[in-house]
Protein backbone atom coordinates (compact mmCIF):
# COMPACT_ATOMS: atom_id res chain seq x y z
CA UNK A 1 0.00 0.00 0.00
CA UNK A 2 1.36 3.16 -0.67
CA UNK A 3 2.50 5.75 1.77
CA UNK A 4 0.54 8.77 0.80
CA UNK A 5 2.01 11.54 2.97
CA UNK A 6 5.44 10.37 1.54
CA UNK A 7 3.83 9.77 -2.21
CA UNK A 8 3.10 13.58 -1.84
CA UNK A 9 6.55 14.37 -0.76
CA UNK A 10 7.98 12.72 -3.62
CA UNK A 11 5.20 14.83 -5.75
CA UNK A 12 5.92 17.42 -4.25
CA UNK A 13 9.77 17.61 -4.90
CA UNK A 14 9.48 16.24 -8.72
CA UNK A 15 6.43 18.92 -9.28
CA UNK A 16 8.23 21.09 -11.33
CA UNK A 17 12.13 21.84 -13.08
CA UNK A 18 12.65 25.25 -10.88
CA UNK A 19 12.29 23.01 -7.95
CA UNK A 20 14.58 20.71 -9.62
CA UNK A 21 17.21 23.19 -10.14
CA UNK A 22 16.99 24.69 -6.78
CA UNK A 23 17.62 21.00 -4.69
CA UNK A 24 20.57 20.49 -7.51
CA UNK A 25 21.67 23.68 -6.63
CA UNK A 26 21.73 23.38 -3.01
CA UNK A 27 23.06 20.18 -3.17
CA UNK A 28 25.86 21.02 -4.75
CA UNK A 29 26.55 24.35 -2.70
CA UNK A 30 25.40 23.12 0.71
CA UNK A 31 26.81 26.07 2.44
CA UNK A 32 25.08 28.16 0.28
CA UNK A 33 23.21 31.45 2.26
CA UNK A 34 21.40 33.99 0.02
CA UNK A 35 18.68 36.05 -0.64
CA UNK A 36 15.78 35.25 -3.25
CA UNK A 37 16.95 37.23 -5.70
CA UNK A 38 20.11 35.85 -5.60
CA UNK A 39 19.53 32.85 -5.80
CA UNK A 40 17.16 33.30 -8.81
CA UNK A 41 20.36 34.37 -9.83
CA UNK A 42 22.36 31.37 -9.39
CA UNK A 43 20.48 29.10 -11.15
CA UNK A 44 20.07 31.92 -14.38
CA UNK A 45 16.28 33.09 -13.33
CA UNK A 46 14.89 35.98 -12.43
CA UNK A 47 13.08 35.96 -8.60
CA UNK A 48 9.47 35.44 -9.89
CA UNK A 49 10.15 32.23 -11.25
CA UNK A 50 11.30 30.96 -8.10
CA UNK A 51 9.31 32.45 -5.40
CA UNK A 52 7.08 30.34 -4.97
CA UNK A 53 9.16 26.90 -5.14
CA UNK A 54 11.53 28.62 -2.71
CA UNK A 55 8.34 28.85 -0.35
CA UNK A 56 7.67 25.51 -1.09
CA UNK A 57 10.86 24.08 0.22
CA UNK A 58 10.39 26.37 3.25
CA UNK A 59 7.31 24.97 3.94
CA UNK A 60 8.63 21.56 3.75
CA UNK A 61 11.71 22.63 6.13
CA UNK A 62 14.08 21.47 3.41
CA UNK A 63 15.49 25.11 3.45
CA UNK A 64 15.27 27.71 6.28
CA UNK A 65 14.75 31.19 6.60
CA UNK A 66 16.75 33.67 8.65
CA UNK A 67 17.45 37.61 8.53
CA UNK A 68 20.40 39.29 8.05
CA UNK A 69 19.48 42.94 8.97
CA UNK A 70 16.27 43.44 6.43
CA UNK A 71 17.38 41.18 4.25
CA UNK A 72 15.46 37.81 4.75
CA UNK A 73 18.02 34.99 3.03
CA UNK A 74 17.59 30.64 2.83
CA UNK A 75 19.98 28.30 3.34
CA UNK A 76 19.68 24.70 3.44
CA UNK A 77 18.80 22.89 6.17
CA UNK A 78 21.08 19.60 6.46
CA UNK A 79 19.41 17.69 8.82
CA UNK A 80 15.87 18.05 7.70
CA UNK A 81 17.07 17.92 4.38
CA UNK A 82 18.48 14.39 5.08
CA UNK A 83 15.61 12.84 6.59
CA UNK A 84 13.56 14.24 3.96
CA UNK A 85 15.69 12.67 0.98
CA UNK A 86 16.17 9.39 3.16
CA UNK A 87 12.27 8.92 3.24
CA UNK A 88 11.82 9.77 -0.34
CA UNK A 89 14.40 7.19 -1.48
CA UNK A 90 12.64 4.12 1.03
CA UNK A 91 9.44 5.13 -0.52
CA UNK A 92 10.48 4.95 -3.99
CA UNK A 93 12.62 1.41 -3.20
CA UNK A 94 9.01 0.42 -1.73
CA UNK A 95 6.94 0.98 -4.63
CA UNK A 96 9.40 -0.58 -6.80
CA UNK B 1 54.32 35.17 19.33
CA UNK B 2 52.73 32.25 17.98
CA UNK B 3 52.31 31.26 14.52
CA UNK B 4 50.21 30.18 12.11
CA UNK B 5 51.80 28.01 9.53
CA UNK B 6 50.45 27.41 5.81
CA UNK B 7 51.60 24.22 5.46
CA UNK B 8 53.98 25.11 2.49
CA UNK B 9 57.22 24.54 3.80
CA UNK B 10 59.65 27.22 1.73
CA UNK B 11 56.45 29.50 2.34
CA UNK B 12 56.66 28.94 5.96
CA UNK B 13 60.56 29.78 5.56
CA UNK B 14 59.92 33.30 3.87
CA UNK B 15 57.53 33.98 6.72
CA UNK B 16 60.25 33.02 9.47
CA UNK B 17 57.59 30.27 10.59
CA UNK B 18 54.01 31.71 9.61
CA UNK B 19 51.58 34.10 9.69
CA UNK B 20 51.19 35.79 13.35
CA UNK B 21 47.93 34.31 14.72
CA UNK B 22 45.35 36.81 14.92
CA UNK B 23 46.65 38.51 11.36
CA UNK B 24 44.74 39.94 8.78
CA UNK B 25 46.52 38.99 5.37
CA UNK B 26 45.93 39.88 2.12
CA UNK B 27 46.49 38.05 -0.56
CA UNK B 28 46.75 39.71 -4.34
CA UNK B 29 46.77 38.60 -7.66
CA UNK B 30 45.60 38.62 -10.90
CA UNK B 31 43.29 35.93 -12.05
CA UNK B 32 44.31 32.24 -12.62
CA UNK B 33 47.54 33.55 -10.23
CA UNK B 34 46.76 30.65 -7.50
CA UNK B 35 45.26 32.56 -5.11
CA UNK B 36 42.58 29.87 -4.32
CA UNK B 37 44.90 27.40 -4.54
CA UNK B 38 46.55 29.05 -1.77
CA UNK B 39 43.88 30.08 0.52
CA UNK B 40 42.48 26.30 0.24
CA UNK B 41 45.79 24.85 1.29
CA UNK B 42 46.13 27.12 3.80
CA UNK B 43 42.47 25.94 5.38
CA UNK B 44 43.33 22.28 4.33
CA UNK B 45 46.55 22.58 5.92
CA UNK B 46 45.43 24.22 9.20
CA UNK B 47 42.83 21.43 9.29
CA UNK B 48 44.72 18.31 9.31
CA UNK B 49 48.22 19.28 10.29
CA UNK B 50 47.69 21.63 12.42
CA UNK B 51 44.37 20.91 14.16
CA UNK B 52 43.07 24.46 13.52
CA UNK B 53 39.58 24.79 11.98
CA UNK B 54 38.74 27.04 8.74
CA UNK B 55 36.09 28.83 7.34
CA UNK B 56 35.87 29.77 3.42
CA UNK B 57 34.20 32.31 2.11
CA UNK B 58 33.00 32.86 -1.20
CA UNK B 59 30.95 35.31 -3.53
CA UNK B 60 31.36 33.21 -6.26
CA UNK B 61 28.50 32.49 -8.36
CA UNK B 62 28.98 28.69 -8.90
CA UNK B 63 31.26 27.36 -5.81
CA UNK B 64 31.11 24.10 -6.01
CA UNK B 65 33.85 24.28 -8.25
CA UNK B 66 35.89 24.82 -5.27
CA UNK B 67 34.72 21.17 -4.31
CA UNK B 68 35.54 19.83 -7.82
CA UNK B 69 38.99 21.90 -7.98
CA UNK B 70 40.09 20.93 -4.06
CA UNK B 71 39.70 17.63 -5.12
CA UNK B 72 41.70 17.81 -7.84
CA UNK B 73 44.50 18.53 -5.45
CA UNK B 74 43.47 15.26 -3.75
CA UNK B 75 41.99 17.77 -0.81
CA UNK B 76 38.11 16.05 0.06
CA UNK B 77 36.41 19.23 1.43
CA UNK B 78 33.44 17.37 1.96
CA UNK B 79 35.03 15.05 4.10
CA UNK B 80 36.46 17.82 6.17
CA UNK B 81 33.19 19.21 6.51
CA UNK B 82 31.50 16.32 7.80
CA UNK B 83 34.48 15.61 10.32
CA UNK B 84 33.48 19.09 11.51
CA UNK B 85 37.14 21.26 10.44
CA UNK B 86 35.87 23.15 7.46
CA UNK B 87 33.11 24.73 6.10
CA UNK B 88 32.22 26.13 2.76
CA UNK B 89 29.90 29.44 3.03
CA UNK B 90 28.54 31.02 -0.21
CA UNK B 91 26.83 33.96 -0.11
CA UNK B 92 26.50 37.44 -1.65
CA UNK B 93 28.82 40.47 -0.36
CA UNK B 94 26.33 42.75 -0.02
CA UNK B 95 24.71 40.73 2.97
CA UNK B 96 27.87 40.67 4.84
CA UNK B 97 27.88 44.81 4.58
CA UNK B 98 24.69 44.58 5.64
CA UNK B 99 23.98 46.29 9.31
CA UNK B 100 25.41 43.43 11.39
CA UNK B 101 26.02 41.22 8.64
CA UNK B 102 29.33 39.64 9.65
CA UNK B 103 27.29 38.58 13.04
CA UNK B 104 24.41 37.52 11.52
CA UNK B 105 26.02 35.32 8.65
CA UNK B 106 29.09 34.02 10.26
CA UNK B 107 28.01 34.12 13.88
CA UNK B 108 26.15 30.66 13.76
CA UNK B 109 28.93 28.65 11.79
CA UNK B 110 31.90 30.39 14.17
CA UNK B 111 30.16 28.85 16.82
CA UNK B 112 30.03 25.72 15.47
CA UNK B 113 33.63 25.24 14.17
CA UNK B 114 35.16 27.75 16.26
CA UNK B 115 37.84 28.56 13.60
CA UNK B 116 41.29 29.55 13.71
CA UNK B 117 41.10 30.59 9.75
CA UNK B 118 39.35 32.43 7.65
CA UNK B 119 39.63 33.20 4.17
CA UNK B 120 37.34 35.52 2.04
CA UNK B 121 36.84 34.74 -1.37
CA UNK B 122 37.20 37.86 -2.70
CA UNK B 123 37.05 41.28 -1.25
CA UNK B 124 37.43 42.74 -4.55
CA UNK B 125 33.58 41.40 -4.97
CA UNK B 126 32.45 44.14 -3.09
CA UNK B 127 33.44 46.60 -4.85
CA UNK B 128 30.04 45.70 -6.84
CA UNK B 129 28.12 46.20 -3.67
CA UNK B 130 29.23 49.20 -2.08
CA UNK B 131 30.34 52.81 -3.31
CA UNK B 132 34.14 52.91 -3.78
CA UNK B 133 34.58 55.51 -0.83
CA UNK B 134 33.07 52.61 1.80
CA UNK B 135 34.86 49.60 0.56
CA UNK B 136 37.76 50.57 3.08
CA UNK B 137 35.08 51.22 6.03
CA UNK B 138 33.44 47.58 5.60
CA UNK B 139 37.09 45.59 4.72
CA UNK B 140 38.22 47.38 8.45
CA UNK B 141 34.50 46.18 9.88
CA UNK B 142 35.12 42.70 9.04
CA UNK B 143 39.06 42.20 9.51
CA UNK B 144 37.83 43.80 13.22
CA UNK B 145 35.23 41.81 13.41
CA UNK B 146 37.69 38.09 12.74
CA UNK B 147 39.73 39.55 15.29
CA UNK B 148 37.58 40.40 17.93
CA UNK B 149 36.88 36.75 17.31
CA UNK B 150 40.84 35.53 17.56
CA UNK B 151 40.34 34.25 13.86
CA UNK B 152 43.23 34.68 11.66
CA UNK B 153 41.75 35.93 8.07
CA UNK B 154 42.89 35.83 4.32
CA UNK B 155 41.26 38.31 2.08
CA UNK B 156 41.92 37.60 -1.51
CA UNK B 157 42.45 40.28 -3.85
CA UNK B 158 41.74 40.26 -7.47
CA UNK B 159 44.22 42.03 -8.97
CA UNK B 160 43.26 42.73 -12.84
CA UNK B 161 46.71 43.42 -13.68
CA UNK B 162 48.62 39.81 -15.05
CA UNK B 163 51.62 41.77 -16.50
CA UNK B 164 52.64 45.37 -16.83
CA UNK B 165 54.85 47.72 -15.66
CA UNK B 166 53.00 49.68 -12.81
CA UNK B 167 52.28 47.47 -9.94
CA UNK B 168 49.25 48.55 -7.22
CA UNK B 169 48.18 46.35 -4.72
CA UNK B 170 44.47 47.48 -4.83
CA UNK B 171 42.92 50.73 -5.41
CA UNK B 172 40.94 51.26 -3.35
CA UNK B 173 43.49 52.06 -0.42
CA UNK B 174 43.38 48.45 1.77
CA UNK B 175 46.72 48.13 2.09
CA UNK B 176 47.59 49.51 5.45
CA UNK B 177 44.47 48.12 6.54
CA UNK B 178 45.97 44.65 6.78
CA UNK B 179 48.96 43.12 9.12
CA UNK B 180 50.75 41.00 6.02
CA UNK B 181 50.80 41.38 2.04
CA UNK B 182 51.70 38.33 -0.37
CA UNK B 183 51.91 39.20 -3.74
CA UNK B 184 51.26 36.75 -6.16
CA UNK B 185 52.61 37.82 -10.12
CA UNK B 186 53.03 36.44 -13.79
CA UNK B 187 56.38 37.39 -14.71
CA UNK B 188 57.45 36.96 -18.94
CA UNK B 189 61.14 35.43 -18.78
CA UNK B 190 63.15 35.05 -21.57
CA UNK B 191 59.63 34.36 -23.57
CA UNK B 192 58.10 32.20 -21.13
CA UNK B 193 55.74 32.57 -18.51
CA UNK B 194 56.80 32.55 -14.92
CA UNK B 195 54.99 32.72 -11.43
CA UNK B 196 56.49 34.92 -8.82
CA UNK B 197 55.89 35.14 -4.94
CA UNK B 198 56.59 37.84 -2.55
CA UNK B 199 55.84 39.45 0.96
CA UNK B 200 55.35 42.95 0.75
CA UNK B 201 54.64 43.38 4.07
CA UNK B 202 54.23 42.13 7.47
CA UNK B 203 53.47 43.72 10.56
CA UNK B 204 55.83 43.09 13.56
CA UNK B 205 58.00 40.35 12.25
CA UNK B 206 60.68 39.65 9.69
CA UNK B 207 60.61 37.96 6.66
CA UNK B 208 61.78 36.99 3.44
CA UNK B 209 62.20 40.30 0.89
CA UNK B 210 63.15 38.10 -2.11
CA UNK B 211 60.31 37.05 -5.10
CA UNK B 212 60.16 33.40 -5.32
CA UNK B 213 59.20 31.67 -8.43
CA UNK B 214 55.99 29.19 -7.45
CA UNK B 215 54.50 26.60 -9.46
CA UNK B 216 51.02 25.27 -9.17
CA UNK B 217 51.47 21.61 -8.92
CA UNK B 218 49.15 18.54 -8.44
CA UNK B 219 49.99 18.63 -5.06
CA UNK B 220 48.84 22.63 -4.65
CA UNK B 221 51.55 25.43 -4.22
CA UNK B 222 55.04 24.61 -4.56
CA UNK B 223 57.41 27.61 -3.95
CA UNK B 224 60.75 27.07 -5.26
CA UNK B 225 64.10 29.61 -5.11
CA UNK B 226 64.32 32.93 -5.28
CA UNK B 227 64.95 34.98 -8.77
CA UNK B 228 68.57 35.81 -7.97
CA UNK B 229 69.42 36.72 -11.30
CA UNK B 230 66.64 38.94 -12.20
CA UNK B 231 65.53 42.44 -11.15
CA UNK B 232 62.70 44.61 -12.38
CA UNK B 233 60.64 41.41 -12.22
CA UNK B 234 57.24 43.32 -10.43
CA UNK B 235 57.95 46.33 -12.63
CA UNK B 236 57.21 44.34 -15.85
CA UNK B 237 60.46 44.44 -17.20
CA UNK B 238 62.69 41.23 -15.69
CA UNK B 239 66.54 41.55 -16.64
CA UNK B 240 69.44 39.83 -15.55
CA UNK B 241 71.47 41.20 -13.38
CA UNK B 242 75.21 42.07 -14.13
CA UNK B 243 76.74 39.42 -12.92
CA UNK B 244 74.40 36.93 -14.79
CA UNK B 245 74.79 38.80 -18.35
CA UNK B 246 78.61 38.51 -17.17
CA UNK B 247 78.48 34.91 -16.93
CA UNK B 248 76.34 34.43 -19.99
CA UNK B 249 78.91 36.36 -22.46
CA UNK B 250 81.62 34.53 -21.11
CA UNK B 251 79.67 31.05 -21.40
CA UNK B 252 78.83 32.09 -24.87
CA UNK B 253 82.03 33.27 -26.21
CA UNK B 254 83.62 30.28 -24.52
CA UNK B 255 81.01 27.59 -26.61
CA UNK B 256 82.16 29.25 -29.85
CA UNK B 257 85.19 29.14 -29.15
CA UNK B 258 85.01 25.08 -28.55
CA UNK B 259 83.10 24.96 -31.94
CA UNK B 260 85.35 26.62 -34.08
CA UNK B 261 88.08 24.50 -32.19
CA UNK B 262 86.45 21.50 -32.78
Amino acid sequence: MVDQTKENILQRLLSSDVKADLLVLFHKNPGLIDTMEGIARRIGRVTSAVEAEIRDLVAMGLLKVKFIGAAQVYALDKVRDKHVLDEAANHIKSIQ
Amino acid sequence: MSRLKTGITEFDEMLHGGFLEGDAVMVAGAAGSGKTTLALQYLVNGATKFGQNGIYVTFEQMPDQIYRDAESFGWDLKRLEQEGKFQLICTSPDLLVNKNGAEELLGDPIRELNPKRMVIDSVSHLQMFVPEGDVRREVYRLVMFLKTKGISSMLLWENPQMLGSSYSITDVGLSFMVDAIVALRAVEIESSMRRALGILKMRGSDHDKHLREYEITPHGIRVDQPFSQYEGLMSGSPRKVAGEKFVDMFRSVSEKKKSAVG
